[in-house]
């Protein structure tokens, strides 16, 4: 046993003397991730609600809310890629077929100890189903996400307002994620680049096809 | 962290001689049965479908025994990192979801197990032989993508058929220098992301010290 106790130092040592590549030399770009709801035709709907603010999850208990020159360039992305893919803005939720509910992680603070990949269910406030009107009392994924998180990440999901079931169905989501510059004009610039590659990505989204 | 690794590395060496000096030691008597090399290596990954990127980060640590003036045995271990670095794509995950990003992967292999060696001419200053190691090999692949990475960890059946030569500059059985070429096979199966690792397959040569 004596003798073979070098062996096995050599053989840990090695095993944790991994080169790890030069993270460096990465883009900075955030990552985007999307996926759907298979089931659903896309090509039904026509109308699309698009709420003025985007929903901050912070550390604090009371939901806050982006509402400002940077949160409107970013909704603005969006209103011109639904444009561009057949969708109408409404301006009363009532009349939309399509919700879109725009998240962005300014603290992970409620989230480090969750095991749930639907973390972001836990923000106190998160999109009460009750936003999109009284008749509707939870919502919920028809198809199964998970993804990690991080400060800096962006999400977008898309509701589907005119099913007949109480529970609201979220029939597309989109998560941008990417470490943040100190620069608030170079990470606007990427949450724009990203917003626009995760519809680029979703052509299944677009009613015109 | 490069700091650290070269720190191990340094461990590592002092602990493959620590290994080595009881093949060389037996003290003088055993010079000629007992032999040993420690070597750098470079390794060119071949259509493995993951960090195909040849690169000499690696080193192999061989001891054994000459059974006869020209039949030997023994141990080995190696290591080995390949990276490559994976420009922006969409990946389709699913058959819904879909992942666009850069990414950096890299390919840990270490095979260890034992090793057999046939050598032309022990008693010469130059002496070439013709080994096959067999073994089990320990592989990690990892997609490094923003702040992300995501690593997956297999073990498979390893073997490799090697060509080199011992040259002694000072005499038979002396410290001298060692040089080889191989050909890898392992039958390590790997998935990551949208990436499948079905046996890994490199070709390298080595470059060290023998005793």
């Amino acid at each position: 046993m004596k003798k073979l106790t070098p062996l096995l130092l050599v053989l840990l040592l090695t095993a944790s003397c991994q080169k790890e590549p030069d993270t460096s030399k990465l883009s900075g770009n955030f990552l985007v991730y999307t996926d759907y709801d298979t089931s659903e035709n896309f090509k039904t709907f026509n109308t699309y609600y698009l709420p003025d603010s985007i929903l901050l999850i912070t550390s604090s208990k009371t939901p806050s809310y982006w509402n400002n020159e940077q949160s409107d360039q970013l909704l603005t992305t969006i209103a011109e890629k639904m444009a561009a893919y057949g969708y109408t803005q409404v301006a009363e939720k009532e009349f939309a077929d399509v919700g879109l509910q725009v998240s962005y992680v300014e603290s992970t603070y409620y989230f480090t100890n969750y095991s749930s990949p639907y973390w972001w269910w836990d923000y106190p406030g998160y999109w009460y189903p009750g936003y999109w009107g009284g008749y509707w009392n939870s919502w919920y994924y028809p198809y199964t996400v998970s993804y990690n998180y991080t400060t800096g990440s962006l999400l977008v999901e898309m509701v589907k307002l005119d099913s007949e079931a109480r529970k609201i169905p979220i029939i597309w989501n989109a998560y941008m994620s990417g470490l943040l510059y100190s620069s608030n004009r170079i990470n606007l610039q990427l949450a724009i680049a990203a917003m626009n590659q995760a519809f680029e990505q979703s052509s299944y989204l677009n009613t015109q096809n | 962290m490069k700091t650290i690794c070269i720190n191990r590395l340094r461990i590592v060496f002092a602990c493959a001689l620590s290994l080595l000096f009881p093949a060389l030691g037996g003290a003088q008597q055993q010079m000629k049965n007992g032999y040993a090399n420690i070597d750098w290596q470079f390794n060119i990954p071949i259509n493995n479908g993951f960090a195909e990127k040849a690169s000499g980060w690696g080193m192999n640590f061989e001891g054994g025994y000459y059974f006869t003036p020209n039949i030997g045995a023994g141990l080995f271990m190696a290591f080995h990192t390949n990276n490559e670095d994976i420009p922006t794509q969409t990946l389709n995950l699913s058959s819904s979801s879909r992942l666009t990003t850069d990414q950096q992967h890299s390919l840990f292999q270490l095979p260890f197990g034992a090793a057999f060696r046939y050598r032309f001419m022990p008693e010469k200053k130059f002496s070439p032989y013709v080994g096959l190691k067999l073994g089990a090999q320990y592989v990690k692949a990892i997609s490094y993508y923003n702040v992300y990475s995501s690593s997956n960890e297999k073990w498979g059946f390893f073997m490799s058929p090697e060509i080199g030569a011992n040259i002694y500059p000072m005499g038979p059985g002396l410290f001298g220098f060692h040089v080889a070429l191989y050909y890898e096979y392992a039958t390590n199966e790997n998935r990551l992301l949208i990436y499948k690792i079905e046996g890994l397959n490199n070709l390298g040569f080595r470059v060290g010290l023998s005793f």
